[in-house]
Order: structure tokens, then C-alpha cells, then sequence
């Protein structure tokens, strides 16, 4: 009799258990004290996932730059002209293909936001007309459209734009 | 009922005017309860996307067509979903807690996943709402640490936040698991794992 009823309790406990070693979970990267992994001895700011790719930004060389990292591969992409050493760069966002990388730069006081190509390996100021502060761009996953933050009109306000930069026409664009 | 209480006032007081004053005072009392219950009403037409106020942490859905932001221009802090194509905001229900401050907003390939950070019991939580369920789904329930900056894949099945658990920021990533629905475009063929 009682040898029955101690078998309840230890099937509620296994079923609650086998429960728990499922999903969601948290995923194990290495953490690279050299700097060669997703996580290091510097901070790691700013994450956005598409397509197996995080992008993030970090100070682990000794200047805040963007970072992409290939999950699948589990090892950092090489962005060849994209960090520059006397720039701030911050709040980076990739396309899903890894092509497009948009990302927030601050340089002698200015703050801009950029667009690189990953196959042309060249970068381009989409707020080079803008006299105003800029901040928090997004890409869309397609890679088509880009929003940012601009601080033009005394309030952040949100103007949206294609690739080449131009606004998109939606009621209500900061002028 | 609100006549027996009438009655019962009336009780009290034996001047019959002094009972119809509360009778009216109960009635104009009930018709303003019930009138602040009113929703605004929405206008028809193109929605200007900015206010006078802050509009900021804009994210795309993957396809370009969602903006969603964090906008103070209902009087408090609130996520909002802006369509680009028709030039409208999205009423959604049950997103914006009460008593709660919302940010760091992010959208799946189509929108239907948005992944917000949220503390609703003074503790930062990363929140994920399902446009076609209506429901809101904890994602960090017992996570131990300081967290911040969520960001959603396009398919919906991975979340990408900044965590504190080794004393700076780091980077962590959660896989919701092979059993979520997808966000995956209309119309494209299904692979089973």
C-alpha cells in the first residue's frame, strides 16, 4: 500500500524534470578570452540576430567597434573597412543574407549612419545631408529598408529609408 | 439594486426631495462610469508615423512592411506597430501592461512575433507577444540576472539579449526549440526537420 502511493510523487518529479531540459534554453557559445569568440574580457553591447549572424558591438580591442558573428561556424567574420579607430560605433543590425550591416558612428562630434557592404566591402553616410543628431538604425531582414532615430524637430522622431537613402513616403516624415 | 439602496436612503431621510437628489446623484454617477469607459475612435486614412512627442527604438519586421516603436504620445510609454504599406497603426490588445514600462522592441519576418523587455515586478523581463494568438509568453521566467536589448531572428525561434551574469555585458542567446511556429513568408514550402 504504501509502496504504491510513494510511486506518485516520483513520477510527478521525473515528468516535471523531463519538462525542464527542454525549450526554450539558453545556447552554450565559447567564451574566448582573446577576443576570437561571441563573448570576451570586454563588454558586449547592442545584439541583433538574423540568419545565423549576431551582430553586436564591443571594446574588446580597445575601441568600440561592430562585430559579426557566424553561429553556424561558431567563429567572428573578418569586416574589412568597416572599424575605424577613432570612431564610436554602436546599435548595429545585419541583413539576413549577412550582406547589409547598418550601424550608428560617432566622429568628431557628428553622429551618422552608416551602411556597409559586405561584398563590396565599402561603407556609405546615409545622414551626410542630415544637420541633426541620428541614432538607432535598424535594417529589415530583406535588406531593403532602414530606420533610424532623428533628432530634428526638438523630439526623436522616426524617418524610414531605402537603401540608397532616400526617405520613404510615409505622412508625417521629419523634414 | 440601486432602488433598494434608494429606498433605504429615502428611509433615512424622510424628505421625499432629499431622496430624489440622491437617486439623480446615483444616476449621473453611474453615467459617468460608463462614458469613460469609451474607447477613442480611430481615424480612417493615412496616420502621420511621428508625433509631437518621442518616437524612438524603431525595428522593422523582416519583410520592411512593420515599424514598431516606443512612443510617448498616448500619455505613457507604449509600444506601437506602424504599417508602412497602409499607412496605419495596429490596435493591439494586450500588449502594453499596466504599470509597466515597455522598450526595446523587435519584430519577426512578418510581424508576428514581437519581443519587448519589460518589468512588471521591478525585475527586467523579456517578453514575447503572438499577434495570432493575442498572447503574451514570459521568455526569462527564473533567469537570475540583469538583463537588456532583446532582439528577435526573423524566423521567431531565436532571441538575442545582453546579459550581466558575468559582471559586464555579455551576450546571450535563447533558442525557443524545434516546436514554434516559424514566421516564415506565405507561400514557401515547409522543410520538417
Amino acid at each position: 500500500m504504501f509502496q504504491r502511493f510513494s510511486l506518485f510523487p516520483i513520477i510527478l518529479l521525473t515528468s516535471l524534470l523531463s519538462s525542464c531540459a527542454g525549450y526554450p534554453r539558453l545556447l552554450n557559445f565559447p567564451y574566448d578570452p582573446g577576443g576570437r569568440s561571441l563573448n570576451s574580457r570586454g563588454s558586449e553591447l547592442n545584439p541583433q540576430v538574423a540568419g545565423g549572424f549576431i551582430v553586436f558591438v564591443s571594446d574588446r580591442n580597445g575601441s568600440q567597434d561592430v562585430y559579426v558573428y557566424d553561429a553556424k561556424n561558431r567563429r567572428l567574420i573578418d569586416l574589412l573597412g568597416l572599424n575605424s579607430l577613432n570612431v564610436i560605433s554602436s546599435d548595429p543590425a545585419i541583413s539576413e543574407d549577412g550582406r547589409y550591416i547598418v550601424f550608428a558612428a560617432s566622429f568628431k562630434g557628428k553622429s551618422s549612419i552608416y551602411l556597409y557592404d559586405r561584398e563590396t566591402q565599402q561603407k556609405r553616410d546615409l545622414t551626410e545631408n542630415l544637420q541633426t543628431e541620428v541614432r538607432n538604425p535598424t535594417i529589415s531582414a530583406d535588406g531593403a529598408t532602414i530606420a533610424f532615430e532623428v533628432g530634428k524637430n526638438g523630439q526623436w522622431d522616426i524617418l524610414v529609408v531605402d537603401r540608397s537613402g532616400q526617405p520613404l513616403n510615409i505622412p508625417g516624415t521629419p523634414r | 439594486m440601486w432602488w433598494n439602496l434608494s429606498a433605504k436612503v429615502s428611509g433615512k431621510f424622510p424628505n421625499p426631495s432629499i431622496s430624489l437628489w440622491v437617486r439623480w446623484g446615483i444616476g449621473l454617477w453611474l453615467v459617468t462610469l460608463l462614458s469613460a469607459c469609451e474607447s477613442s475612435v480611430t481615424p480612417m486614412g493615412p496616420v502621420e508615423l511621428n508625433s509631437r512627442y518621442n518616437d524612438e527604438q524603431p525595428a522593422l519586421s523582416g519583410d520592411g512592411r512593420w515599424l514598431a516603436f516606443v512612443s510617448n504620445r498616448n500619455g505613457k510609454n507604449e509600444i506601437v506597430v506602424y504599417d508602412i504599406q497602409e499607412r496605419r497603426f495596429l490596435q493591439l490588445s494586450g500588449l502594453n501592461g499596466k504599470g509597466a514600462i515597455a522598450e526595446s522592441p523587435s519584430l519577426s519576418r512578418t510581424g508576428r512575433y514581437i519581443v519587448y523587455l519589460s518589468s512588471i515586478r521591478g525585475r527586467p523581463d523579456i517578453i514575447l507577444y503572438d499577434r495570432a494568438t493575442r498572447r503574451s509568453e514570459i521568455l526569462t521566467q527564473g533567469y537570475r540576472s540583469w538583463l537588456r536589448n532583446p532582439h528577435i531572428s526573423p524566423d521567431g525561434r531565436y532571441i538575442v539579449f545582453e546579459t550581466a551574469r558575468r559582471g559586464q555585458w555579455d551576450l546571450e542567446v535563447l533558442d525557443r526549440g524545434t516546436s514554434v511556429e516559424l514566421d516564415i513568408p506565405d507561400g514557401s514550402p515547409v522543410v520538417n526537420p
